[in-house]
């Protein structure tokens, strides 16, 4: 019997250097295995991540994206993750405004020692969006045709 | 009220505490008013104030022509661009000690009614040099303040993006929304960057969705609500809903509405320990 | 004797259209005081009167707002493989443009077809069939009859249909595409249609010539344009306007070429690689926009940039317009 064709989602994980990131390696280093599904984008602070690097993640394909950082008050910049918190809780009300599926977008706290947790975290977010299939209506938006 | 306009116009250039007025003037046909830039002390007569004085002319105070051409401004202003003053001023793109603002007090504009003017609690313009004129001023609670917005969410997630396929595929790229809007000062937008392009300049949906969502965003918490986007977009696309997004959520979540506090921290931009965080695993 | 249509007759034609597949475009109002000419799939989207003229111009069919030339796809690091942008232009029917509208492609012609061929311009024109809406009613923003055109001109028109003010429309075919449309579809009549005067001319267009001719520094400039914004509106809404630019949209796989619509008020629009920008300030835009709407596009192709729509005005965020500028003009002149 063939195999049927299983969609693979694309997800793009936007994660902080300090934090996520070296928990991302940590999983690496202790052999856990997460889907490979995710693309991982190194930004130095979740502070930085600008909104429109998640419009761009959607258009370019993503089925959903990430945005992982330190805990608060565990920024290595300090404050950069709760100027990030202001901005997405903003952001997130645009989006529901606009009726882009917030459930394909994805905010955590995850830190350099919770290797366990960062995979775990990839192998929920990659087996919800496969359940919920590719995201057309972004796609719907960056083929329309042109006159 | 037009007459003490004038007058305290006119001594204002008299005894040059400012070298410009920008008011509005009447067009030459119709009821219609439209900027002016008045100098000399006898020109003030050109001066009008009536309900179709829509501009926010609080946009030429950050406009380089007008900054190279004049050093002290004196700029009349409703309720409405008033608080857009103020968050120039935390934004730091303002200098009142070399400006005057002449706040006029205003029953609403357009006919009919501007959609903001339902819901406006500054009839009476805050934190100006000067107030002329007298119109009742009630405290307004949130929710006629959102209540177009509070409509359009009933609307399901798919509903909405059907609906906003629909506007945005309407969207020319003409950026008279950015050019009118006294929030929008970047000297370089991020919408005309290059090498790399950030967001594509084409009028088509991507494009356009990717240029209304940076600019609705970049206008968060800073937004006062003068819905000039919205009345000047030559496709009738209805801004407004956006910004309106935007407000309640800064209002909801950080208890901020941006330009009605001078000493009020910008919201973006700051951050409290305490910030909500149920939608973070 | 005429040939006139019934407002029923349209409808039916246009639904005959739409069931045949073809495209058809015309004045709607998407919303509540906005009329905008826009695809229809219905007759009943159609707005023919009740409003001077749609808020935008026809040209987004001949002239998109973006458009695609060509694609690329990179083969590897040396090659670049072109994947052609499309071959045949859609058919559009475009009904109930109006006579400012449609004066404006003839001007066009010219510099799409001077020292190269616009070809995605000559497709699309061959492809469109215009059929004018005489105008019964004008504004203070309308000046057609100031630049040569009137409330029926006929010019770039396939067919005017004139209202007759009872439903009806006297319809004068005026190319072979306009016979091959109407064929069958009016009815001979006795009736024809009185064709109202328009608006009282505004300004002299040999005397602004010859004022921009001596003037190009001049108080002016300065004195009726500082409250422009710079934004692309008067542009974007002219049936005239044209300049556009191309840029390149796409990633490490490739991409596509694209040509947009540009605005010479906005301030990036002369900006040179090196910093440098000959027209700095928006009174130098603004300079230029007339300068090249009334006299250095009639020096060069005999034909004036600008068929008196209003739409610069009644788009413009501040109420500027070129009506407002000539104005201005022909006083000091």
């Amino acid at each position: 019997m063939s195999e049927t064709n299983v969609f693979e989602p694309k997800i793009i994980a936007y994660v902080c250097n300090w934090c996520t990131y070296l928990g991302a390696d940590l999983a690496g280093t202790n052999r856990i295995e997460y889907p490979s599904n995710v693309r991982i984008v190194r930004l130095p602070c979740t502070g930085r991540i600008d909104f429109n690097l998640i419009v761009k993640g959607f258009e370019m394909g993503a089925d959903a994206i990430l945005v992982s950082g330190c805990h608060p008050g565990d920024c290595h910049y300090t404050a950069g993750n709760y100027h990030a918190r202001r901005r997405w809780t903003l952001f997130r009300e645009l989006l529901a405004t606009l009726g882009i599926d917030l459930e394909r977008i994805h905010f955590t706290w995850i830190s350099a020692a919770e290797g366990k947790r960062f995979a775990q975290v990839i192998t929920d977010i990659t087996e919800q969006t496969r359940r919920m299939g590719p995201y057309e209506d972004y796609r719907k938006i960056c083929e329309a045709p042109q006159c | 009220m037009l007459e003490q306009l004038r007058q305290t116009c006119r001594e204002l250039l008299e005894e040059k505490k400012a070298d410009v007025i920008i008011g509005y003037g009447q067009d030459t046909e119709g009821p219609g008013t439209h900027p002016v830039f008045i100098t000399k002390p006898e020109d003030v007569a050109q001066l009008v104030w009536s309900d179709r004085c829509f501009a926010n002319l609080t946009v030429y105070l950050t406009n380089k022509l007008i900054l190279a051409t004049y050093c002290r401004p004196a700029v009349i202003v409703k309720g409405c661009d008033a608080r857009a003053l103020v968050v120039l001023e935390k934004d730091s793109q303002v200098n009142r000690e070399t400006m005057t603002a002449i706040g006029l007090a205003c029953a609403g504009v357009g006919e009919p009614r501007a959609a903001k003017c339902a819901a406006c609690d500054v009839h009476m313009p805050r934190h100006t040099d000067l107030v002329i004129g007298e119109v009742e001023n009630a405290p307004v609670a949130p929710s006629p303040r959102y209540a177009a917005l509070e409509e359009f969410m009933m609307k399901t997630p798919p509903e909405r993006l059907q609906y906003w396929l629909g506007e945005l595929s309407r969207c020319v790229k003409c950026y008279a929304c950015r050019q009118v809007c006294p929030m929008c000062y970047c000297e370089r937008c991020l919408a005309d960057k290059n090498r790399p392009t950030c967001i594509d300049t084409s009028a088509h949906l991507k494009g356009n969705f990717a240029w209304q969502i940076t600019r609705a965003f970049h206008q968060a918490a800073r937004c006062v609500g003068c819905d000039e986007c919205t009345r000047v977009c030559p496709a009738g696309i209805d801004l407004r809903l956006l910004n309106l997004s935007l407000a309640r959520a800064a209002e909801a979540n950080f208890a901020f509405r941006p330009g009605l506090d001078r000493d009020a921290a910008p919201a973006v931009g700051s951050y409290s320990l305490q910030d909500k965080e149920n939608f973070i695993q | 004797m005429s040939e006139v249509i019934s407002k029923e007759s349209l409808h039916q034609l246009i639904g005959g259209l739409l069931a045949a597949g073809k495209r058809v475009a015309g004045p709607s109002a998407i919303r509540p005081g906005h009329v905008l000419v826009v695809p229809i799939v219905s007759p009943d989207q159609l707005a023919l009167d009740g409003f001077i003229r749609p808020e935008n111009s026809i040209k987004e069919f001949l002239f998109p707002r973006t458009e695609r030339l060509y694609g690329y796809k990179f083969d590897g690091p040396q090659s670049v493989e072109l994947v052609d942008g499309d071959a045949a232009a859609t058919e559009w029917v475009i009904l109930g443009a109006r006579p400012c509208d449609a004066a404006a492609l003839p001007i066009l012609d010219h510099v799409f077809n001077w020292d190269t061929k616009d070809e995605f311009y000559n497709r699309r024109r061959d492809a469109t069939t215009i059929v004018t809406l005489a105008c019964a009613e004008h504004d203070r923003d309308c000046f057609c009859t100031s630049v040569g055109l009137g409330p029926a001109a006929e010019k770039g028109s396939d067919a005017i249909l004139l209202p007759l003010g009872d439903g009806q429309f006297e319809v004068r075919c005026l190319t072979e595409k306009g016979k091959t449309l109407f064929a069958g579809k009016t009815r001979v009549s006795d009736k024809t249609a009185q064709i109202s005067a328009g608006p009282a001319k505004k300004f002299e267009p040999g005397k602004i010539r010859e004022f921009l001719e001596q003037n190009f520094e001049h108080p002016v400039w300065l004195e009726s344009t500082l409250r422009c914004l710079g934004c692309g509106a008067c542009a974007y809404t002219c049936p005239t306007c044209h300049c556009f630019d191309i840029v390149d949209e796409g990633n490490a796989a490739g991409g596509c070429r694209v040509k947009n619509w540009d605005s010479c008020q906005f301030a990036m629009f002369t900006q040179h690689a090196s910093g440098h920008n000959p027209r700095a300030c928006q009174p130098n835009r603004q300079r230029q926009r007339i300068q090249h709407k009334f006299r250095i596009y009639p020096e060069k192709f005999g034909e004036i940039l600008c068929t008196g729509c209003g739409n610069c005005t009644r788009n413009c965020p501040v109420g500027l317009g070129v009506q407002s500028v000539l104005v201005s003009i022909e006083q000091h002149s």
